[in-house]
């Protein structure tokens, strides 16, 4: 708290400083642009640095707070405040509807999209002259008044941005702390695994879009009343690549980095002036140059150094209260019914009629040999592949076209085969996404999250290292944390793929202790491993797969007795020994 | 009526005509696509460098079909650069350093055109002195003519390539399975190095074409550049084929556009059609090849 | 002096120790199995030595050079050829063509010397024949297999690494396939088998490893290997703890 105050009175000295000393117009002008660049720029942080999602037309966005004013207040004579409420909204909706696209469309389908988007706008606002004055553009906005006070004065409107600037960095800079932006995050390291873990992944972009629509449309509204004359040239294609190079260049994951990068390349050709064409291709070259060798940009940069000198904050393990995961058996019916479920990719039938009931509070293993269909009936349980034909029934309800965050939401928990954790994101704060599925039982805020995520980690036995970046931890570490971020989600039910895979013997004992103890608490789990020696001392059903059909369904003594198992397994034996 | 089916088939020529720009530019773009994955939003500044080009080597006193040939060896070296500097440091890292280098590279290469050539659109003769030859009433420019000529020879030579020789078939399996093509001994760097170098030739080609039409400027390629992606997109995305139709549909589009609807807005129908494939079919009329990877 | 030697092969994915000091041979004209479990390392060693996966530590000699970590364009002239798991033959290119581009190590060949060779192909993989014209992507499971490894013979190599042949095929196209290998090593070619269906690894080898999580456990001829405790365990666990 008192690190906040401190940044803000200095903020506010830097901002009163031409007051007291005499900074020529110019100057204040490149300032001026800085502050409401900065503003924009701040949404892309948001959309690009924290979602990872690529937008190409802020300057749309710009533009339109921009002209909202413009058009506002010279040709229909409406106050200040009102067109900037009217820019923000036209830009947040705008954004909204662009967010929207996301549901079909990412990678290089997005980018050309906002692009487009861009590049219609920029006709419009050139073409339609009757209302946008086309290139000519508005001239003479009038500085708002605050209190009575017209802000002519540059100092004043500086101020008065500069105020604004200040609370927007707050609010960005806070962002990646709440559930929506750890969300988002969770979104930009890995899609899949976030949607499985129960993020809404597409109404998380839409936010994300949104909030980077809005941002822009206040700066760009600010941009207005602060330089008097607007035209189309300022919110082109060329400017949202501007804005673009300027997130990247500063660090697109951190609201000072961005806020560095536009003030560096607004100051920089100031500075380089005599250098003026020559800047233009280097401007281009140092975008390839970012990219290379400086992909965090230089406050990644900055940061990752710091880092290597701050130390681990020490955890308090015995200070953590101890997970409840304990999951009530009051229904007798199966807690997962598969009913002739079918995956086919084009001819090939992956999974062919499967009918499976499991039980609930007990372990249930998947087994079969390699291109068996296992995966692929996991991914179908988990709802990242839709059936072909089938149904399937969860705790009671029909879960065959629900989206894999809806199954988190009901209590469905899953672990993958090449891990699937956020590896920029702390092994807390991996956990906390776990922790924050739709209806799990545990008290609002995000201290209940911390704490649960605590819990789920001392569970395991790894909340010694919840403040470490999780890319930097073994490989069995990661494999418990990803365990435990499906457990700060109370499941009732695990999907574990290939649990021991990279395991040795005493690691693989510690699972089997790990499986028997969650059993015991009530939870079903649901298994695919090719450890046979592991299966057989912690299953109670086991249904072997071949070619994607069920060929022997039982007790463990049973199935691993079969004939058609030892065949599937071992093979044909051609020379009639086996 | 026999007015109307000259002034409508006028359209449709030069509609086809802009089209093969259009797709000239595309057809190099889904090359560097299905061989490297790469989305390459500088392509259509290869057409901006081939007319630069143009104007550098005539503007040195050399006969036109010199400078044409000088043209296309600079587009060459300009291709290989662009391999060697943008894609290959960044060819193990995922989309969006790549798609943001891309952008970085056609940034820079309009911005050293505009240090060496300043800001004035440079007119550029024709190919052929006559203006056009009139065929029942219909008047085809000759520089019209030629583009769909030369695009007409450069599909037949893709075509061939691809098609019938072991060079293009190693090319193709480059593209379908790049660690499998190493497995069987085929240099897949120098491939891919081919491939842009063939790509940069295209767009310098598509450049040089449309110069006398359009004037050479800086910004002629980013134009361009985004109706070719459009193309590629309504036509399905890494789809040569589809590439090629695309591009000749929204170039006819555009220009039935432009002559019944406005003039002015007419690149927004491009933009338009590709908004609504986008959303709707996004694998384009001919859908996405089984190689490509989502 | 074995055609092929592993010292010591330490190879990782990111963190995680895939290999952990592989040691074996292969003499040439011998067909060698390397058995064990989904995860044991077998595809791992076969991409280590095509050059797929960089080596950590070790050694990796064939005909008494070092291959260790040198591109796999050149692994393939020096005389390795490797036919992956999954078969992975170019979707778009017809039965013809994905055998002719086998080639590519040799350099430029006549047209007229390919189309022999296709020929000569055909007489050992009579089925492609009549599908000489078909797309890759249209073949059945045992087609493809038999072209990847047609494919991998036009480079003429001296050794053949084959990566999990028998996956997803059915027994009697399995069969069929094993015949043909036998035939390939008669004809005098050296063979690793990488394969998760034992008996059938074990029907045509001369010798045999196991590997488990990375290490080999067990070496022997394929009687040995039949009759072992171990290698029974390494694939269906135990039976008892």
């Amino acid at each position: 708290m008192k690190k906040i105050l401190a940044l803000l009175a200095l903020g506010i000295l830097i901002a009163v400083l031409p007051y007291f000393v005499k900074i020529s117009p110019y100057i204040l002008n490149i300032f001026m642009q800085a502050v409401t660049y900065s503003i924009a720029v701040l949404g892309m942080t948001v959309v690009l640095g924290y979602t990872g999602q690529i937008n190409l037309a802020q300057a749309t966005f710009f533009g339109l707070g921009a002209y909202a004013v413009g058009l506002g207040t010279v040709d229909a004579g409406l106050n200040f405040w009102i067109t900037l409420a009217l820019g923000i909204a036209v830009a947040t909706i705008s954004g909204f509807i662009l967010g929207l696209t996301t549901l079909r469309l990412k990678g290089h389908y997005l980018a050309m999209i906002t692009i487009s988007f861009q590049q219609i706008f920029d006709l419009v606002l050139n073409n339609w002259i009757d209302f946008t004055h086309g290139p000519d553009g508005i001239a003479s906005i009038a500085r708002p008044s605050l209190f009575g006070y017209t802000l002519t004065d540059d100092r004043s409107y500086l101020l008065l941005c500069a105020l604004v600037l200040y609370a927007v960095i707050y609010f960005v800079w806070k962002l990646p702390h709440t559930s929506t932006g750890r969300a988002m995050r969770a979104i930009r390291e890995n899609e899949l695994a976030a949607e499985v873990t129960g993020v809404n992944s597409l109404k998380v972009k839409v936010i994300a879009f949104t909030i980077s629509a809005g941002l822009a449309g206040l700066g760009g509204a600010l941009y207005a009343a602060g330089f008097a004359y607007i035209s189309p040239d300022n919110f082109n294609f060329a400017r949202s690549v501007e804005f673009l190079t300027m997130v990247l260049l500063g660090g697109a994951q951190s609201a000072f980095g961005g806020v560095l990068g536009t003030s560096l390349l607004i100051l920089l050709p100031e500075w380089l002036r005599f250098l003026k064409e020559v800047y233009l291709a280097a401007y281009g070259l140092a975008v390839i140059l970012i990219m290379v060798f400086l992909p965090t940009g230089i406050w990644g940069l900055i940061s990752s150094q710091a880092a290597k000198y701050r130390k681990v904050p020490h955890v308090d393990v015995d200070g953590i209260a101890d997970l409840d995961i304990t999951v009530p058996i009051t229904d007798p019916a199966p807690i997962l019914t598969l009913q002739n479920v079918q995956k086919h990719f084009g001819g090939v039938k992956a999974v062919d009629g499967l009918n499976i009931e499991v039980a609930r509070g007990t372990v249930h293993a998947l087994i079969g040999p390699n291109g068996s269909g296992k995966t692929t009936t996991l991914n179908v349980l988990s709802g990242i592949y839709k059936l072909s034909a089938g149904k399937m029934t969860f705790d009671g309800h029909d879960i065959t076209d629900l989206a894999p965050y809806e199954r988190a939401g009901l209590g469905m928990g899953r672990t993958f085969q090449n891990i699937r954790l956020f590896p920029a994101l702390s092994v807390v704060e991996n956990v906390m996404v776990g922790a924050q599925r739709e209806n799990n039982p545990i008290a609002p805020g995000q201290a209940a999250l911390r704490e649960r995520a605590l819990s789920a980690l001392k569970f395991v036995g790894m909340a010694q290292s919840a403040e470490v970046i999780v890319q930097n931890l073994p490989y069995g570490h990661q494999r418990l944390v990803e365990i435990a971020r499906a457990l700060a989600g109370h499941p009732k039910f695990l999907l574990l793929d290939e649990p021991a895979a990279g395991l040795n013997q005493t690691e693989k004992q510690e699972l089997v202790a790990l499986l028997k103890r969650l059993r015991g608490h009530g939870l079903t789990i649901f298994l695919i491993e090719h450890d046979i020696g592991l299966i057989e001392q912690v299953s109670d059903r086991i249904t072997c797969l071949n070619f994607g059909k069920q060929i022997a369904e039982g007790e463990p003594t049973h199935v691993l007795r079969h004939p058609d198992v030892i065949t599937a397994y071992l093979g044909e034996s051609s020379h009639g020994a086996a | 009526m026999a007015n109307f089916i000259v002034i409508n088939f006028q359209v449709l020529f030069s509609g086809l005509a802009l089209g093969s720009i259009y797709a000239l530019v595309a057809l190099g773009f889904v090359l560097i696509i299905r061989a490297t994955n790469v989305v390459n939003f500088a392509q259509g500044d290869f057409a901006m460098l081939g007319g630069f080009s143009m104007v550098a080597f005539l503007g040195a006193g050399a006969p036109y079909w010199l400078a044409i040939l000088l043209s296309l060896v600079a587009m060459g070296v300009f291709g290989l650069i662009f391999n060697l500097g943008v894609y290959y440091p960044l060819r193990h890292r995922s989309f969006l350093p790549v798609i943001i280098s891309t952008l970085g590279a056609s940034i820079f290469m309009q911005n050293t055109v505009l240090y060496f050539f300043g800001p004035q659109p440079r007119p550029m003769e024709k190919v052929f002195k006559t203006s056009g030859i009139e065929v029942g009433g219909v008047f085809m420019d000759t520089q019209y003519l030629t583009i769909l000529g030369v695009t007409i020879i450069a599909v037949a030579f893709q075509y061939f390539l691809f098609e019938r020789t072991l060079f293009g078939k190693k090319l193709q399996a480059t593209s379908q399975d790049k660690d499998m093509a190493r497995l069987v001994g085929i240099p897949v760097a120098t491939m891919i190095a081919f491939t842009f170098i063939y790509s940069a030739v295209l767009g310098g080609v598509a450049g040089i074409l449309v110069s006398p039409v359009l004037f050479v400027s800086i910004g002629m390629g980013s134009i361009i550049a985004l109706k070719a992606f459009s193309a590629t997109i309504i036509g399905g995305f890494g789809d040569v084929t589809g590439s090629i139709v695309g591009a000749l549909l929204l170039g006819v589009v555009e220009s039935f556009g432009a002559h019944y609807i406005s003039v002015p807005y007419k690149d927004a129908f491009a933009f338009l059609l590709l908004f609504i494939f986008l959303l709707l079919r996004p694998q384009g009329i001919f859908g996405e090849k089984i190689s490509e990877k989502a | 002096m074995a055609l092929l030697e592993l010292k010591n092969v330490e190879s990782f994915y990111g963190n995680v120790q895939a290999l952990k000091g592989i040691s074996m041979h292969v003499n040439e004209g011998e067909i060698v199995t390397l058995l064990g479990a989904n995860g044991a390392g077998k595809s791992t060693t076969l991409r280590s030595i095509s050059g797929l996966l960089a080596v950590a530590r070790g050694e990796i000699l064939f005909d008494s050079q070092s291959v260790l970590n040198i591109p796999c364009e050149k692994v393939v002239s020096r005389g390795i050829a490797h036919v992956p798991e999954g078969r992975r033959i170019f979707p778009g290119l017809t039965v013809r063509e994905n055998i002719m581009i086998g080639s590519s190590a040799r350099g430029n060949l006549s047209r007229a010397k390919l189309e022999a060779e296709v020929e000569e192909m055909f007489e050992i993989f009579p089925p492609l024949e009549r599908l000489s014209k078909s797309l890759g992507w249209s073949l059945s499971g045992g087609e493809q297999q038999m072209l990847a490894v047609a494919r991998g013979l036009m480079s003429k190599p001296k050794l053949l690494l084959l990566d999990e042949p028998s996956l997803g095929l059915a027994p009697i196209i399995v069969q069929q396939l094993f015949a043909t290998i036998r035939k390939i090593r008669d004809r005098g070619m050296t063979i690793l088998l990488v394969e998760q269906n034992a008996n059938m690894a074990l029907s045509v080898a001369d010798r045999g490893y196991v590997l488990v999580t990375g290490e080999i456990t067990v070496e022997g001829t394929p009687d040995q290997l039949l009759n072992n405790e171990e290698v029974r365990s390494a694939y269906l666990g135990g039976g008892k703890k």
